[in-house]
């Protein structure tokens, strides 16, 4: 009886220390980030099948039905330029040109991986919806407060609540495919912090 | 003799095939949720779905991308295989198909069609003859997701994308 008791201790032990350490692992991984641009980070095999099982499991969890990159390349930016994480109670500038794909768009998501709720309804701007400088190129406001030109909202978060942003390219031409890590990102840099 | 390090041990090796399980299962388990609320959607499996545009109220799929239109359907081809046919639209479209594992085994775009017009055939059955003669894809495994996708480009081309979209159908060969 005392063996038996020892033995269900031990599988509930390493049931939650397996189980908790694959999860934490897992969620804490994001996209992958097997390769960056500035804060912004992608895995080459997202969607693959040469995907390793954490990567599919990372997939599962934070981007599931993504597509492989010859189709479309995610990336995802959870810190600024400085590398700071992204705060709903800051507003942040990112500026940047058309990045090398038949399409583009960048769309705001919170800490479980949903659009935020905001009286707007809006989301993301893309290559076809983002109002541009003189130059051709674009600046996008991200934060809590609006603001005249793009401007997307963090919604009505706690201060210190995060967010992350995702960069999609659509058909990416071909040697952003083969090299992600080449390609001129937007940049994101911080402006200011209510608190 | 001192046995609690042999239990330390053993609780140890347990935990890291606890561990291993967790990772390879997830995807499975997720995709099976995906799979169990498309196929309530839409009525079972093989028929497709046509949901509004993602806003912070859809909580079905992460990162929705608010400026497609998606339509879903959960393909089963363990008795026979499935039709997919869908118009292609003048903006980025995409047809997409994922094993029960969540790897993307097929993808089309519109620029990858010609006519305007998409029907190929999932099946899980490597020596299938179409009469048609219709592109077969042979599916990794006998359950999994279909993905359309339409670009919205514009707000006044959404009711135009929309119409289009709906057309697209899955359904039994």
């Amino acid at each position: 009886m005392k063996l038996a008791l020892k033995l269900l201790a031990a599988v509930l032990v390493a049931l939650v220390l397996g189980a908790g350490s694959a999860l934490l692992v897992v969620r804490s991984g994001g996209l992958g980030s097997q390769v960056s641009s500035g804060p912004w980070e992608t895995d080459l095999t997202i969607g693959s099948a040469e995907a390793d099982p954490y990567t599919r499991a990372q997939v599962a969890v934070a981007g599931l039905l993504a597509l492989n990159r010859n189709e479309t390349i995610y990336f995802t930016a959870a810190r600024d330029g400085d590398g700071n994480r992204l705060r709903v109670d800051c507003r942040y500038k990112i500026e940047g040109t058309d990045p090398p794909a038949r399409w583009w768009s960048i769309t705001l998501y919170g800490d479980d991986h949903f659009l935020v709720s905001n009286p707007q309804g809006r989301y993301s701007y893309g290559g076809e919806s983002v109002a541009r400088n003189e130059d051709g190129s674009f600046t996008i406001v991200v934060g809590p407060d609006e603001t005249d030109g793009n401007w997307i909202p963090t919604g009505q978060g706690h201060a210190g609540d995060t967010f992350t942003l995702t960069l999609r390219l659509y058909n990416p031409d071909e040697s952003a495919a083969r090299n992600p890590s080449g390609i001129a990102l937007p940049r994101i840099a911080k402006e200011a912090c209510a608190s | 003799m001192k046995t609690w390090p042999l239990w330390i041990a053993g609780t140890i090796a347990l935990a890291a095939v606890f561990h291993i399980l967790t990772v390879f299962a997830l995807p499975y388990g997720i995709m099976n949720r995906a799979m169990a609320g498309i196929a309530a959607q839409s009525g079972g499996v093989n028929k497709p779905v046509y949901p509004d545009r993602a806003t912070a109220a859809s909580r079905s799929i992460v990162r929705p991308s608010p400026d497609l239109l998606y339509t879903a359907c959960v393909y089963d081809v363990s008795d026979r295989p499935v039709r997919l046919t869908s118009p292609v639209p003048d903006t980025y479209w995409s047809l997409s198909a994922f094993a029960a594992n969540t790897d993307n085994f097929f993808v089309v775009n519109d620029r990858q069609v010609h006519n305007k017009r998409i029907e190929i055939i999932l099946t899980a059955r490597e020596d299938l003859v179409v009469e048609g003669g219709q592109p077969v894809i042979i599916a990794p495994s006998t359950r999994g997701i279909v993905l359309f996708r339409s670009l919205v480009p514009t707000e006044e081309a959404a009711t135009e994308v929309d119409a289009l979209r709906r057309q697209a159908n899955c359904e039994p060969l």
